[in-house]
This record gives C-alpha cells, structure tokens and sequence, in this order.
C-alpha cells in the first residue's frame, strides 16, 4: 500500500529527451494507466519507476522513500512484463516462485503464497507445466501471479495485454480490473490503447513527446479533453476536427467555413468572444452528430454527402463529405443510407469543443 | 479445404526426393564414401610398403591397438587435451560474451580484438605462436622463455611445455569462437528476462547461476559439443605448433604419423576410428541438452 510520487522528473539519452518535467502523485490503491502513442515516454517513466532506467533528473517516491538511489529490487514493487518474461526453464510453479526464491523466503511461504495466487488467477492444475505448453492467457495469468506473490507496494504493468488476440485482451482487462479490487494495491498501468486506458484506470494520464498532456479520471479526459491531441486520442472512432471562423451575425457568433455554418452553443459563446474574425479548430465527437429531424434547430444541422457506409451491427459509422470537410458520423442502425446521398446532420449544441488554431488549447 | 490427391502426392514425394538428391549425393561423395573406406581399411593390412595383395584382417588392427601402451597414452592425452581446452575456452569465452553484452565505450574494440583470434588464418597464427613462445632471434625475453620451457619440460617430462604452448594456442582461438557463439546466444535471449531477475536479486552471481546460466544452455551445451569434437579430431594445431616433434602424441597425430610416416593404413584408419564412440557419446549427451525433447513436444 502506497503512494507514488514523481517530482519534476527528466529522462535524456544522448540525443533523446524522453521525459519532460513529469508531474505526477499517484494516490494509495489507486489504478493509474500511462498512455499515449509509442515513443510519447510511457513506458521510460514506468521503468524509471521500477528502477530499469535511470533517472537524469528528478524524484521518485514510493511510499515515504526516495526510490532514486535504490536498486530495482529493494524499491518493493513488481513488474508485468509485455511479452510475459516467463524463463522457459522454469515450470510455471517456479516462474511463480522466482521473485521469493531470490529473495529466499522460507520454502512453505512461497507454497502458501503462489498456491493463494494460482487459485485466484485459476491455474492451479497449470503449476506443473512449462510456459511453452500453455496459451498467451495463461502465460499472462503467470506472469501477473509472479507479481502478485510478491505482495508489492505498486503493480507494474508494461502493455501487458499488447500481445493477445482481440477477444482474450478484453477478457484479461476484465480481469484485472477485478483483480485491482480485490488486491487493492497501487498499480502503474501502462498502454497506447486509449480503451484499456479508459476501461482499466481510476484516472489516466495522456502523455505525447515526453510531455504529460492531460490527467484525469476517464470520462473528464473524454468530455473535457484539454487541448486537441487528447480529444483526438480518447474517443473512438476519434473526433472530427475542422478549422473554421468566428463571425459575428445580428449579435450572435457563428462558426463558418465553406460547406458548414453553425452558431456557437450560448455557453462557449462568452468564452469565443476574442476569437471574433479569427480561426479556430472545431471538435465534434462522432457519436455527438446524427441524422437531423425536422425538430432540430437549422442553427445546429448542415448538408453532408454520404462517402462511405460502414454498418457495425449495433451501430453505422457514415464517412460523410461537407463541403471539402471530411467527417465521420456515428448513427443509429436503423438509418438508411447509401454512398452518394445527401443527409443533413444535426450535431449537438452541448458537445462541441474548440481549440486555438496555434497552441491547440481547448477553449 | 482442398483435398490432395493420391496422384498428387506422389508426384510430391518424387519431387522432394529429387530436390533432395544434391544433398544426398554430396553427402556420399564426402561423407558415405570416405568413412566407408576407412570402416573397410581398418579390416585390412593395407599399406604401400608392403608387396602383394591386400589382405582382409579381421579386427586384429583393432586387438593390436588396444594392447598397445602408446595408443592408451594418445588416448590419455586426447582427453586432457580436449577437457582442459574446452574448460578453457567456455569459461574465456562465457567471460568475453558477458563482458560484450553490455554497452560500453570502446565495445567495438572490444570485439574485435575478441574475434581477431578466430578470424586470422589458424596457420599464420600458429608461426605467430611458435615464434613467439620460441623466438628465432635474440629478443628481451627470449632468455626466460628458454628457461621456462626447461623448468616446465624438467618437472613434467620432455614435450611437457610444448603441449602446454598447444593448449594455451588452442584456447586462445577457440575461446574466441566460443565468445561470439555465446553472446549470440545471449542477444537471443528476451532483455525483460534479465530485467525481471534484476527485479528480484542485487547479486550479480546468483541472477548468473539463476538466469543466466540456464537460458543459456543450449548455447552452451553447442559450445562444449563444437569444441570437445574439434579437439578429439585436432591434428593440424598440435602438428604445426610443434613442427611434427610431438612427444605427447595424440590420437589424431598418432593417427597421422602411423599413416604418412610408417604407411601403415589399416592400424591408423582403426586408430582414427576409435574417436567415432566417444564423439557419439558426446554428441548424445549434449543434444539432449540443446534440444530438450519436453520442450520439443509441445509449441
């Protein structure tokens, strides 16, 4: 049970900084998930924090200790491996083992312990077998209950599930969410898939080129995303971005670019109001825009062409053309509609996000 | 699914036996044939300096050997010559690997002053090392390597130095081989499986003996195989560093010297073929090592 602080923190290699001035306290029992796409540092400040990489500048606590100088085995954490690190010489029971053999506990401690964790991880009748025998699940439940015998003060976690087939990683997120509350230990999570992230952690933390770019609990980084790079990687399909102007007709601000005019939702209008003449970017999340009913205000809706159809079953993703302005629109299944027809689509007055064309800010 | 037809298959077959038929021919040109040869020799009194046909012996070449002082001694020292070079190059050369699989500035150098060993012609190397362990000329220490060759040959018999300097030239190549083998094994392992013991241990021998060493084995186990069956079969080291004045013959100089000094076919092809039981010894033991057959059967 613990704490994990991290206090301006610097990564560089010789010509790379990886790590830029990382803020971060990760509360007790709390499930946090790094992500981002690759080489956004993720993973470099986890190894940091187990002790793989070195710290250029910086501090890490763990607990009440500064955990810079101390080796990777006395900062008492365990690390989930990407591609498992299960040693193939091993039996699964052994693999399990590892961590306090090398530690030497006393044999019947290591029994109790790995036999506790099999059971919750259900692979009791897989102790006997090498890791070569066993499926990518099952390897992964190893290589978490090697972790869990260890009775850590933080979880860490490498893309632990990167490697499994679509169906199972939903299956193993399912699990170790379930595991979390259970174990109630602080867990380092870290991932560039923006659904494990949203599925998995108590808050997440967005971070691209090193820096971090958001933190917050999921559904503040889906609905209040801070600037344009993280309303474009939460969300899925992602959000539609289109740059456009403020203008000012009859005392209201319109947002206008050739092939779309809508007027600015009341509650952004205040905040706009600097904006006036100028351009700015637009956001719309797919599932904010629908198919416009002769209720909906004109204010809101805009003439699209249909570009392509993608029905999912329980959903229609419709790629759809306004203008030179590509978007895409998540609707009801029931919709008809086919490549080349013209739809207009309303979108919701409450949703739309807009950010500064230069520093990319929400606004 | 498609079906394969009988008719298909069997063209199949065919085809694979003739894809296969370069190798196999290759095989019994410079395999099948000389081993056959020399299987049949050594039933044989066969030699050039003897008149008349050549006569079939039976396995006297074989009894005659094996109540043979000398031959026991050549075995003797094989298997000194070959145990203690091959401890000699595993440990050099694990030591090298270890030290290569690790960045540092100047590994490059490292490496290549590691590898030059085994990538110089052997026979330049061994005028190299005859010469410099006897050197032809007045040198600064060319006096102690005098005096050490007679302390060595005075307290371990005559030749005692000379087979040392074989075996310190021996090691020194193949340690060079065995290092690049190993840190190929090395880089083949998954880094998370080091990183996970770092983990878990400060002690750098214990993650060595834990980890290290056992993913490593079947690398190992290639290592030991490739040079214990390079030193059972050595005969050009020990010949030329010595310049044929063997004193500590072993089977393959033995061999040799029966053959072109002594003409003598029939003994030297039993003698050489002595080797065949320990190197398939060895072979069986090890394979098991490199190939698991628990590990095999399941992927």
């Amino acid at each position: 049970m613990a704490q994990v602080m991290m206090k301006d923190l610097n990564k560089k290699y010789d010509e790379v900084h990886a790590v830029k001035d990382v803020n971060l306290h990760i509360r007790d029992k709390e499930f946090i998930v790094l992500v981002g796409p690759s080489g956004c540092g993720k993973s470099t400040t986890l190894r940091m924090v187990a002790g793989l990489e070195e710290i250029t500048a910086g501090e890490i606590t763990i607990g009440d200790r500064v955990v810079n100088d101390l080796p990777p085995k006395d900062r008492d954490i365990a690390m989930v491996f990407q591609n498992y690190a299960l040693y193939p010489h091993m039996t699964v029971y052994d693999n399990m083992a590892f961590g306090l053999k090398m530690r030497k506990f006393p044999k019947t401690e290591i029994a109790k312990r790995v036999g506790e964790a099999a059971e919750i991880l259900g692979i009791q009748e897989l102790l006997k077998r090498k890791p070569r025998q066993l499926s990518g699940g099952q390897r992964q439940r190893v290589a978490v209950g090697r972790a869990i015998v260890r009775h850590p003060q933080v979880f860490l976690f490498d893309e632990p599930l990167s490697n499994l087939d679509a169906k199972l990683r939903v299956q193993m997120r399912v699990e170790l969410k379930r595991l979390h509350d259970r174990l109630e230990t602080t867990a380092i999570y870290v991932t560039h898939d923006q659904v494990e992230a949203m599925t998995l952690g108590d808050r997440v933390v967005v971070m691209k080129d090193g820096w971090i770019q958001q933190v917050g609990e999921p559904l503040e980084l889906y609905g209040r995303p801070a600037n344009r790079f993280v309303a474009g990687f939460i969300g899925s399909p992602s959000m539609n971005f289109v740059e456009m102007t403020i203008a000012e007709t009859n005392g209201a601000l319109w947002a206008d670019t050739p092939g779309i005019r809508v007027k600015v939702p009341p509650a952004s209008a205040a905040r706009l109001g600097p904006y006036k003449g100028q351009r700015l970017t637009l956001g719309i999340r797919p599932e904010d825009l629908r198919v416009a009913t002769g209720s909906d205000p004109a204010d809101y809706s805009f003439d699209t062409v249909v570009d392509v159809v993608e029905p999912l079953g329980s959903e229609i993703l419709l790629d759809v053309k306004a203008g030179s302005n590509v978007m895409v629109a998540r609707v009801d299944p029931t919709v008809r509609a086919k490549l080349h027809d013209k739809m207009r689509l309303s979108l919701h007055p409450e949703r739309v996000h807009f950010f500064d064309l230069k520093t990319e800010l929400a606004i | 699914m498609v079906s394969v037809k009988p008719a298909g298959r069997a063209g199949d077959i065919r085809l694979a036996y003739a894809l296969l038929s370069p190798a196999l021919l290759l095989l019994a040109v410079v395999i099948a044939y000389p081993v056959g040869w020399e299987v049949w020799t050594s039933l044989t009194d066969l030699s050039p300096l003897k008149d008349g046909s050549t006569g079939f012996v039976g396995l006297a070449n074989y009894r005659r050997l094996l109540a043979d002082a000398t031959f026991w001694q050549a075995a003797l020292v094989t298997v000194v010559y070959a145990a203690v070079t091959s401890a000699g190059k595993l440990a050099l050369g694990l030591g090298f690997a270890l030290l290569l699989a690790r960045p540092f500035r100047g590994r490059a150098l490292v490496f290549l002053a590691i590898f030059l060993p085994w990538a110089y012609p052997a026979g330049v190397s061994v005028i190299g090392w005859y010469w410099t362990l006897n050197p032809p000329t007045i040198t600064a220490y060319a006096p102690f390597m005098g005096q050490l060759k007679y302390a060595v040959d005075g307290t371990f018999g005559i030749g005692a130095w000379a087979f040392a300097s074989v075996m310190l030239f021996n090691i020194w190549r193949g340690s060079s081989f065995i290092a690049v083998l190993l840190l190929a094994g090395i880089n083949a392992i998954p880094q998370e499986l080091f990183e996970c013991a770092l983990l878990e241990s400060r002690s750098a021998w214990r993650r060595f003996r834990l980890v290290t060493v056992p993913l490593l084995k079947p690398f190992l186990a290639l290592g030991v195989f490739l040079s214990l069956t390079s030193a059972f079969a050595d005969l050009s080291n020990v010949w030329m560093l010595t310049a044929g004045r063997i004193v500590f013959p072993v089977i393959g100089t033995h061999a040799y010297w029966l053959v072109i000094k002594a003409g003598q076919y029939g003994p030297a092809s039993a003698l050489s073929l002595t080797l065949v039981p320990f190197l398939l010894a060895v072979l069986l033991v090890l394979f098991r090592l490199f190939d698991p057959p628990q590990e095999r059967s399941t992927a």
